[in-house]
């Protein structure tokens, strides 16, 4: 019995004199990153641009443009041109998924209201234009008219960002911003953006 | 104890990291797959396939970009594991190379906004040093930044006071948005870390000697001196403490506390062990036991610092730019040491096409480049 009582009492002094050694550091385990917006809160792998980002922001700007008069009261529908977006972020990105998805979303929901040039294939349908017109392929109309249709909008967008990174973790903010413009007047007839600030700590081990 | 003992896979190295990496990105410790990564992305922007270092490099700051709070970083954490635990990422300067790196091949891409992404994810690695005098002060990240954003028709001048005022060795020209040819240069040997201290908690770094200290460009009769704008031993050495030396100082600590506790019990216990007293024996006895416990407590600590490196890094970072009509193009790069003198068996040839739908020409040249290359 003396011999466990002295053993405890030898344990306990080892455990008092090596707990000297915590000095305690914040949040060793780091913060699970949070999205910081009013109506919902979740755990993402990183504080950039991700999937559920991508998603929110083309949902809202798809709805925002099909209320607007230049297309919901437009005399045929109007045909559009997506012009990349500028990233003006930290993030590298696909430039082009958010015009896709927006287009997807607009041809998806309000089919016929707008219709989109494949600017973007031009090359390959310049090609088969020139196909018809020498004869090499069959044509179902004169080929030699030219039938590629000119944009009446131009739909495009900016990301903006603004970081910060301390001791107490990384903090990102970024500001999506679309714009349909006129083509032939340069006017912007519709502007909408988005905006995600996400914020984070990693684990101490790697700070 | 026993059961504490992880098993590890030991990959035989050839010493050819072109063969070694690839092997160990798919055979090694999960915990070294972004080192292996980085070294072998790094290699082969040197040999001129960057396809191959885009692939390594995405892999990568798919972990990098995160924020890591995974077990292995737990474990690090603990007294009973080494910080060489933790799934690797770098450290600041690491990182901020592999952002810089993957911008250089956005910008060949022909997409300099996605590279100025990377220059400005860089940036960020480097913004929460302890002394912030020493905060995101690379010259050409803030340089690039400002370039990418000229020739996007914005304003650069901000980015390019911030590298003019970083600046600690050549100052960078101004910019000049007609540049159509950039040059990317490294030279030199990048730092390496060490292990001080008694259980070798302490992580420092070094360098290993270079004769290289600037280069030149000569490109059709035009001459373009790049001096050194960054230094990633003086990047590497100017961060102060990180978070995870004081944990391994705490991890030392205990290491001797218990060590110390452990001798108190088993020579207190020893001599109370040889009284005549049955109650001093049975006493003495705990001591011993208890004192070897802590013994063993002491000897499964591990303050030991990591010490991985992404060892084939340059030194310094260096950038030229210069107008050239679209066409064929043959560019000589010369490394000179510190008196200015050409060292001849480092001079690179690299034959380049200029394209004319005014996208930049982006050439990527180091002392350790293979010669003549054709982009």
């Amino acid at each position: 019995m003396v011999n466990y009582r002295s053993s405890l009492a030898a344990l306990a002094i080892a455990g008092l004199v090596s707990g000297c050694a915590s000095s305690g550091v914040r949040n060793p385990s780091g913060v699970p990153v949070t999205q910081m917006r009013p109506d919902e809160q979740g755990f993402v792998a990183g504080t950039g641009i991700e999937s559920q980002d991508l998603v929110a922001v083309t949902d809202k700007m798809a709805r925002s443009i099909l209320g607007i008069p230049q297309i919901a009261n437009a005399q045929g529908a109007p045909y559009i041109v997506l012009d990349p977006v500028q990233n003006d972020t930290r993030f590298p990105i696909n430039k082009d998924i958010f015009l896709s998805r927006i287009e997807a979303q607009l041809n998806q929901k309000a089919a016929g209201k707008v219709i989109f040039l494949a600017r973007d294939r031009m090359a390959a349908l310049e090609h088969e234009r020139q196909l018809k017109q020498s004869g090499q392929v069959t044509a179902s109309a004169d080929p030699n008219v030219t039938e590629f249709k000119g944009a009446d909008y131009f739909l495009t967008g900016k990301l903006e960002g603004m970081t910060t990174r301390t001791g107490a973790g990384t903090s990102d903010y970024v500001l999506y911003s679309f714009e349909l413009i006129d083509a032939r007047t340069s006017a912007i007839v519709w502007m909408d953006s988005a905006e995600i600030k996400k914020q984070g700590l990693e684990d101490a081990a790697y700070r | 104890m026993t059961g504490c003992v992880t098993r590890t896979t030991i990959v035989p190295l050839t010493g050819n990291i072109m063969v070694d990496g690839p092997m160990m990105i798919t055979n090694g410790p999960p915990r070294d797959k972004v080192l292996w990564e980085y070294r072998t992305a790094a290699a082969a922007m040197r040999r001129g396939e960057f396809q191959l270092a885009k692939q390594y490099l995405d892999d990568a700051l798919l972990t990098l970009g995160g924020i890591s709070t995974d077990k292995s970083a737990r474990l690090a954490r603990s007294y009973f594991h080494p910080e060489s635990t933790k799934a690797f990422i770098g450290e600041p300067y690491e990182r901020v190379m592999a952002y810089y790196y993957r911008g250089i091949l956005y910008w060949m891409d022909g997409e300099p906004d996605n590279a100025r992404a990377c220059f400005r994810s860089a940036a960020i690695q480097d913004a929460d040093a302890e002394n912030h005098e020493y905060s995101a002060d690379y010259v050409l990240l803030d340089y690039l930044d400002g370039l990418a954003t000229t020739k996007l028709a914005g304003d650069g001048s901000d980015a390019f006071k911030r590298a003019e005022k970083e600046a600690r060795q050549a100052k960078p020209p101004p910019y000049d948005a007609g540049a159509n040819v950039l040059f990317f240069l490294e030279f030199g040997l990048g730092p390496f870390k060490y292990a001080t201290g008694q259980y070798r908690e302490e992580l420092r770094f070094s360098i290993r000697p270079s004769p290289v200290h600037s280069a030149e460009v000569e490109v059709d009769g035009q001459n373009i001196p790049a001096g050194p704008y960054d230094d990633l031993y003086f990047q590497a050495t100017t961060r102060g403490g990180r978070v995870m030396d004081h944990i391994l100082a705490n991890k030392a600590v205990f290491k001797t506390s218990t060590d110390v506790a452990g001798n108190v019990g088993i020579i207190g216990g020893a001599v109370a062990a040889v009284q005549r007293d049955r109650t001093s024996q049975e006493v003495g006895l705990g001591l011993i036991a208890a004192g070897v416990l802590s013994k063993i407590v002491s000897a499964a600590t591990m303050p030991a610092a990591d010490t991985r490196t992404w060892d084939n890094l340059p030194r310094y970072l260096s950038f030229a730019a210069i107008q050239l009509p679209p066409g064929q193009h043959a560019a000589t790069i010369e490394f000179r040491d510190a008196a200015g003198n050409i060292l001849p068996h480092l001079t690179k040839t690299v034959a380049f096409n200029v394209p004319s739908d005014g996208k930049d020409k982006v050439v990527f040249v180091s002392d350790r480049s293979s010669t003549p290359q054709t982009l």
